[in-house]
Parts: structure tokens; sequence; C-alpha cells
């Protein structure tokens, strides 16, 4: 479905995607995970136009991404959940949810997926007229995810969705992955908490200061002595 | 001397001098809102305005409202392709290079109409039914002054409602508050960009033609000092803020006409120094102005 070869990014002069290649099939949940500064975030933001590689290849379902302007990948259906959650503070729930979907034509489509929204996160329904940046920040979080979900993702990229959050909250979201998974979302998952993220994934890349370092089957890193070691607290 | 139609009469041109820089302060507040650009140009379009309402009325012998129009939406044009020109190539470079550009442009315009129309003042005379005066509640004031206010507050009321309705008006607040992310939501952030010059360079046109109207006069240069103190309106009301910059914009036209109105003469010429010390004042108190958010992080 995406697939990523030999990308090279830079900030100014320093260069921080150094060759980075990755798979992403079609109803996978496949989990980025390393260190602060390996280059994760950046992966992201370059494969959601946010950032331009200087070389390499961006292809989903045979477009090229690494030319398209931001808005229209998202409108190919690769949706960028971004790190910090970046709801509209000044904007009410119900509008970061509406302008998230303002692209589609499909009117009935959006009804639908705002119910799944408010099904999936019954606080939003409850909330839905009040500004943004009211909202605690696990709200925020589900209200992130539930913006990137009325754009319709079929590839949802998804930065750091647990960060910061207290435990309960970090339940919920983790069930709503799962839940994203069974209704056929392929998400490549970016993801501070390691273990979890092993747990929940079916395949995982392991990222070092801007390259990959080891890729493979998400059980067989979770096994994998070296990964625990470095990322795994042992 | 403080007769009480002699306050009802200032009242009303307060009100007038007050929707007048409301409109060009929406403009310049709506701009910086979403590209952090202080649109030195801004007052320009006001002059543009201007000196079309005078062609329309003079040379192509058109009624007023076809001088309000015309100007509104070839001014609003005018604004996207400046956009497009000159300040789009400069996107993501540091927002000097654009202050800059804003700058060039109103020296371009301002030296272009002094050039091809001489810096003469040309005289504008409005139709016979809006110089008339009429009375309503013991009030008396020409109808040209009833107009301003009306236009002005119908504007206002239909860019209020179209901010806040309409999903373009969701994404330009939303690009207010953080571009990068805006585009994540499939937004053409080009085309909000585009749609915020048109409406702040039509708004300002109008306000333009109203002033030509309310002054009797048109001159290269009659953008820069409303420009100017409507800069200090948005500030005032809290730059990046439209109900902000409609707020500052009366307050600063009460402000300073009844500085003029009650001061004694030999103070009243210091008006426009008044104007900036009630600026300093109010940002001594409140730094982001009266209806101001703090600054969000947009990193």
């Amino acid at each position: 479905m995406l697939s990523v070869q030999d990308l090279h990014v830079y900030y100014g002069r320093i260069h921080a995607l150094k060759g980075v290649s990755l798979e992403v099939n079609a109803g996978e949940i496949v989990a980025l995970i390393g260190s602060n500064g390996a280059g994760k975030t950046t992966t992201l933001a370059t494969l959601s136009g946010l950032l331009r590689p200087r070389e390499g290849r961006i292809t989903f379902e045979g477009h090229d991404l690494a030319h398209l302007p931001a808005h229209q990948i998202v409108r190919l259906g690769v949706v960028h959940c971004p790190e910090g959650r970046q709801v509209f503070a000044r904007l009410t729930v119900a509008e970061n949810l509406r302008l998230a979907a303002a692209h589609r034509t499909d009117r009935e489509g959006v009804t639908r997926d705002l119910a799944r929204v408010h099904a999936l996160f019954p606080i939003l329904a409850e909330r839905r007229s009040q500004y943004a940046g009211t909202l605690s920040g696990g709200e925020q979080q589900m209200l992130a995810i539930a913006r990137a979900l009325m754009s319709r993702p079929r590839l949802l990229l998804l930065d750091e969705p647990s960060l910061g959050l207290a435990p309960m909250v970090v339940e919920t979201i983790f069930r709503v992955i799962e839940a994203l998974r069974r209704d056929g979302v392929t998400i490549l998952l970016v993801e501070q908490n390691a273990y979890r993220a092993l747990q929940l994934a079916d395949r995982a890349y392991v990222m070092e200061t801007g390259y990959i370092k080891v890729s493979g089957p998400a059980h067989a890193l979770a096994d994998d002595p070296a990964v625990k070691a470095a990322y795994l607290g042992g | 001397m403080l007769t009480p139609s002699y306050i009802a009469q200032q009242f009303i041109n307060a009100l007038n001098m007050g929707s007048i820089y409301a409109l060009v302060a929406i403009g310049l507040t709506m701009v910086y809102g979403i590209l952090r650009l202080i649109n030195f140009a801004h007052g320009d379009m006001m002059t543009v305005g201007a000196y079309l309402a005078l062609a329309a009325l003079t040379v192509l012998a058109l009624p007023a409202w076809a001088a309000l129009l015309i100007p509104m939406f070839v001014v609003g044009a005018l604004g996207v392709l400046i956009e497009r020109l000159a300040y789009r190539p400069l996107r993501g470079a540091p927002e000097v290079a654009m202050l800059i550009t804003s700058l060039a442009i109103s020296s371009l315009i301002e030296n272009g109409a002094t050039m091809t129309l001489t810096a003469q003042p040309k005289p504008v005379r409005l139709p016979a039914e809006l110089t008339q005066r009429v009375d309503v509640l013991g009030l008396n004031f020409a109808v040209m002054d009833a107009a301003i206010v009306a236009l002005a507050i119908a504007l206002m009321a239909a860019l209020t409602v179209f901010v806040r309705r309409t999903t373009i008006g969701i994404a330009m607040r939303a690009c207010s508050e953080n571009v990068r992310v805006t585009q994540l939501m499939g937004v053409d952030v080009n085309r909000v960009i585009a749609v915020a010059f048109a409406i702040s360079a039509g708004l300002a046109a109008v306000a333009g033609v109203l002033w030509s109207g309310k002054f009797g006069i048109v001159d290269p240069f009659m953008g820069f000092v409303p420009g100017l103190k409507a800069f200090v309106a948005a500030v005032i009301g809290g730059i990046g803020n439209i109900p902000g910059a409609m707020l500052g914009g009366y307050l600063l036209g009460f402000a300073e006409v009844f500085f003029v109105a009650f001061m004694p003469p030999e103070v009243s010429g210091y008006r426009d120094a008044f104007v900036f010390v009630l600026l300093l004042v109010v940002l001594l108190v409140r730094p982001t102005g009266l209806l101001g958010a703090r600054e969000v992080n947009r990193a």
C-alpha cells in the first residue's frame, strides 16, 4: 500500500533522515519505534507532505506523494494525526471535526463517520459545542484521533497518541486503535511506549538517528535481546 | 459650546470614523492572523477603491451603488493578485521579507497614482440624495453619514456570519491558529489565504469609498494615515482577532473625535499623537490587546 524508498530529509543543513525505507501493507499496523530524535516524527511529516524529501520515493497506491501538497495527500486517504494533539483550541469540538471532513463530497459518509467517532468517544458528543482549548489533554487526544477519522483515512499516520496521558486514557486510545484495525484502517504508529506498540503491531521498524536499524515481525522484535535492552527497559 | 446638538453631531462623526477604521482594521487583522504579515499596502487599497469610485461616478456616470460595488470587487481581485505575485513566493521566508514587500507595493501604488493622476487632490461630488440632510429623533445628519454606519455594520455582520458558519470561515480561523495543521485537514491553505486577501482588500476599498465620500476628496496618499490608524485599532483590539478589530476601530473613532471635539483647540492638533498614546496605554494594561488571545504555539 505504502512504499518508502531511500528517503533523505534535511532541516536546513541537518541531515535528519539518511535513507529510510519502509513498507506498509493494507490492513497492517506497523510500529515505528526508537529514541527521541531518531527521526520518527520527521518520517511521518515527510509522508504527509509537511516536509519535502531531498531524495527518495514515496508511493501510495501508485501515487507519488513526494511531490504532492499536503492537502492532496489527505484527499488520497493518507491522514496524519500529529504529535502533541494540535487541535484547534479556538474552534469548537464540532468545528474541528467538520473542518477535517470539509474536503469530502460523500455527505452520507460524513454523517456516518461522525456517528462513529461519537460512538468511539462519547465525551466528544457531549462537548461538541465547547472550544477544543477547554478540553483536558486526554479529550484533546481523542479529538485529534476523531478529527483524523473524519478525513476518512485508509492509511492513518498516528504520532505518539499516548504521550503524556493518564493510564486510563492510554487504554481508551489503544482500544480505539484496535477497533480501527478491525474496521480495516491501515496504521503506521509512532509510539514512545515501545512495549505497547510492539504488542499491538504486526510489524515494526526500529529507528536510530535517521536510519532504520532493525525491522521485522513485532513479536520477534519484542523478544530480540538488543531491542529489549535499548527500548524496552531490559 | 457643548450643546446637546453639538454632542450629537460629534457622536455621529465618531460613529462614521469608527465604522471606517473598523472596516480597514478587519482586513489587517485577518491577514496578520494567517500570515503574520503587517500589510503596509493595506491603506492603499482604500486609495485605489476611492479612485475607482470617482471614475465610476464621473467618467462612467454610474449610480452610487455601482461606485461602491465596482471598487469592492475590483480591489478584492487586486488583493488576490498581489498575494499571488508578491507574497506567496515569500511564504516560508522570514516574516520581515513580506513586510518590506508590502512597503514596496505601497510605494508603488502611491507613486504610480501620483505619476498618472498627479498628487493634486480630486474633489468628489456625491449624488444629491446622499448629501441631503435629514432629521431623525432630533438628530440632524446627512444621508451619507447614516449610509456609512449602516453599510459598515451590515458588512461586519455578514463577515461575522461567514467566519463563524461557513467551512472556509472555519478554515480561516484554523489557519490563524496553525497553518501547518490546517493543511493536514485536507484544506487547501492557498485558497483560504486568497479568500482572506479578497475580503481584506474589498473591505478596505469600501472604506476608501466611504472616506472619500465623507471628506469629498481623493488623493494618492489618502490611505496612509487611516491605514496606520486602522493598524492601531487592530492592535488595540488584539491583532489577529476580527471582533477585536471592529471594537478597536470604533474605540479609536470615538477617542479621536471626542478628543478633538472636547479638548481646547490648541491641544486638538495633537489628535494623531493622542491616538498613539492611547495605543501605548492599552498595551501597557493588556499587552495582547483587548480581545487578543495569548500567542498559541505554532511549532
